[in-house]
């Protein structure tokens, strides 16, 4: 209960914080950070932006971690946690999606312009898609279990490389800030930490739906198991 | 637009509710189906 109102305190103050903390030229005080050429007031999309697409990645990978375990202990625990994980993964890369259209909309002048990032972002929403149009075509729950644990490896396998390689490979308009050596925004130590703070308060946002998915799923395959006696 | 263009703060507000919006309606979601769960266990 204490991490979930510590959880809750920390995301209220990064998003003030992130909100209102002025940018100015140069920044002396404390609370104040660098003005993002060409970007302005658009370069806060950072600090919420960034952590839905960070979700998105550790979901997807915790899906990948699940489908493993399952195949190795077919404990039907495995098979809901990789599947709430995938749920969640895909719902926060729709909202990362969303999002990055709007704010670019404002930047690049249109919604969609299938920018590197976009189409990978695009081409994991198939993917994912695609895994549940898997499990729910097949009625037989252990061969449903396995078949979509492979799909979820298959699937996190492409992820970093559709995240962190692709739109490196080609040239894109995306400003890739901290992982990027050449980055497009520089971070001051204010900046960073409200960054940082959103990213972990997004994942720890993302633990706790995870948990409460997991729980309610549980539950109502024991109910399903008992009924079925 | 014209409005938001020239307040791009706006912009990023629009992008925090999104952000709030899809975590609110899965859990409203979430809870719904919470609800119909306890009431099956207890009918049965």
């Amino acid at each position: 209960m204490v991490y979930k109102i510590i959880l809750g305190i920390g995301l209220t103050i990064t998003i003030i914080a992130g909100l209102s903390f002025p940018m100015v030229e140069i920044p002396r005080f404390w609370y104040e950070m660098p003005i993002v050429p060409g970007l302005e007031d658009k370069a806060r999309i950072i600090f919420f932006h960034v952590p839905t697409a960070w979700v998105s990645v550790i979901a997807f990978i915790s899906s990948l971690y699940f489908g493993i375990k399952y195949l190795r202990n077919s404990e039907y625990t495995n098979d809901i946690k990789s599947v709430t994980a995938a749920s969640l993964g895909f719902l926060f890369c729709i909202l990362a999606t969303i999002t990055g259209a709007i704010w670019a909309k404002f930047s690049w002048g249109t919604y969609w312009n299938w920018d590197p990032r976009q189409t990978s972002i695009f081409i994991l929403l198939l993917i994912y898609g695609a895994y549940f149009a898997l499990r729910s075509s097949i009625e037989n729950e252990e061969k449903k279990a396995t078949l979509s644990a492979v799909y979820s490896i298959i699937a996190g396998l492409t992820v970093p490389f559709f995240i962190f390689i692709m739109p490196r490979i080609v040239a894109s308009l995306h400003p890739d800030p901290i992982i990027n050596p050449q980055a497009k925004i520089h971070m001051n130590p204010t900046m960073l930490i409200i960054f940082l703070l959103s990213l972990i308060g997004f994942t720890g946002i993302y633990i706790w739906m995870f948990t409460l998915k997991v729980k309610f799923s549980i539950l109502n395959y024991s109910k399903k198991m008992k009924e079925q006696e | 637009m014209e409005f938001l263009q020239n307040n791009s703060l706006y912009i990023v507000l629009i992008i925090t509710i999104i952000c709030w919006l899809g975590i609110f309606i899965y859990l409203l979601n979430l809870d719904k189906k919470i609800k119909k769960l306890e009431k099956d266990i207890k009918n049965n």
